[in-house]
């Protein structure tokens, strides 16, 4: 993982949690399981997982803060053309109850 | 009023409590996050069975609670103004059903207060094991309370007009239906279907529950006015 982007700071629900540096692993852990709880098998979650998180990575190298609704919509969008499915099931996370 | 119509409105009540979506959001959520950390489908199966059970007891202990609090109070005469206020929340808390039950934007997003989703969510994320799962049953049901609450005293004062072996059957008809949804999404979640399926069928058809169960209040309403105070009205009328 490239120290620039481990530095970037994540901005947690508008500010109202402490703000947190980046980590991929987190991202990853949530893209495989968005993935998996659309019965994708565990090695295609993984290939998606490791995908969106290189490319979250690639977008965060252009800045220098950013809020975590940002990264669920940037990784949500990538996790889209590998994964409509498991798309929609990651963006709607956070909006079923 | 005969029996088979007290437990049909018992039916009809269970039915408006069964359109109302929070436990099915939590289980929507818990299992969610119990697939996405590949927990063994049989532990699956033993969470949500959990839930179910959780969500059910609660259900029966409202509507018991509820029918042994107005059979103290009232006994098997439960006074017109009683009705009439009950009649009034009802058609008030559809109004408000049809009005706030979903908050806009995409999504199954529910009036409820923010801190209570919020715990809600965190205890779905860290439910592992049954008994867990069971606790958090209980509590979306009483997380749901505000809406539930018209349907449940409805239902609790028809109970106490029953005998003993009908209140027992309406409270059991009761407790079914209000966790029928919860066993139709656990079966299909259980046999393997995805949970975006079941994602995707609320938020596309939310606005018809929103509208069914706001309806149904409304509709239950005006019978219990009807019914209950209308028809007791008249027939003293036609007494003198």
């Amino acid at each position: 993982m490239p120290s620039t982007v481990a530095n970037k700071g994540i901005v947690k629900r508008g500010g109202k949690r402490p703000s947190e540096p980046f980590n991929p692993h987190k991202l990853h852990v949530s893209v495989r399981a968005a993935c998996l709880s659309v019965r994708t098998p565990d090695g295609e979650a993984e290939m998606t997982a490791a995908a969106v998180t290189n490319a979250v990575i690639t977008w965060l190298h252009a800045k220098t803060e950013v809020t975590s609704r940002d990264l669920r919509r940037i990784a949500g969008g990538h996790l889209r053309t590998f994964h409509p499915e498991a798309a929609y099931l990651y963006e709607q996370h956070t909006n079923i109850m | 009023m005969t029996v088979v119509s007290s437990l049909a409105i018992i039916a009809f009540a269970a039915l408006i409590h069964a359109s109302f979506q929070l436990s099915v959001s939590v289980m929507t959520l818990m299992s969610g996050h119990a697939i996405g950390h590949r927990t063994a489908h049989k532990k699956l199966l033993r969470i949500m069975s959990g839930f179910m059970a959780g969500a059910a007891v609660m259900t029966m202990l409202l509507v018991s609670f509820s029918a042994y609090i107005a059979d103290s109070i009232y006994g098997q005469q439960v006074p017109l103004i009683v009705w009439a206020a009950c009649s009034g929340i009802l058609i008030g808390a559809g109004l408000s059903v049809w009005r706030f039950y979903y908050r806009p934007g995409r999504g199954t997003t529910l009036w409820i207060p923010r801190s209570m989703a919020k715990y809600l969510h965190d205890r779905s994320k860290a439910t592992k094991q049954s008994t867990e799962a069971f606790g958090l049953g209980l509590s979306s049901v009483i997380a749901e309370l505000l809406f539930l609450v018209a349907p449940v005293v409805v239902a609790s004062l028809i109970l106490v007009r029953l005998t003993p072996d009908m209140q027992l059957l309406g409270i059991l008809i009761y407790t079914f239906i209000a966790t029928l949804p919860l066993m139709v999404v656990g079966g299909f979640i259980g046999s393997g279907h995805k949970l975006s399926t079941v994602q995707r069928w609320r938020e596309n058809n939310k606005n018809f529950l929103q509208i069914v169960a706001g309806g149904g209040l409304f509709v239950l309403g005006i019978y219990v006015y009807v019914e209950q105070i209308v028809t007791s009205v008249a027939i003293t009328a036609g007494a003198q």
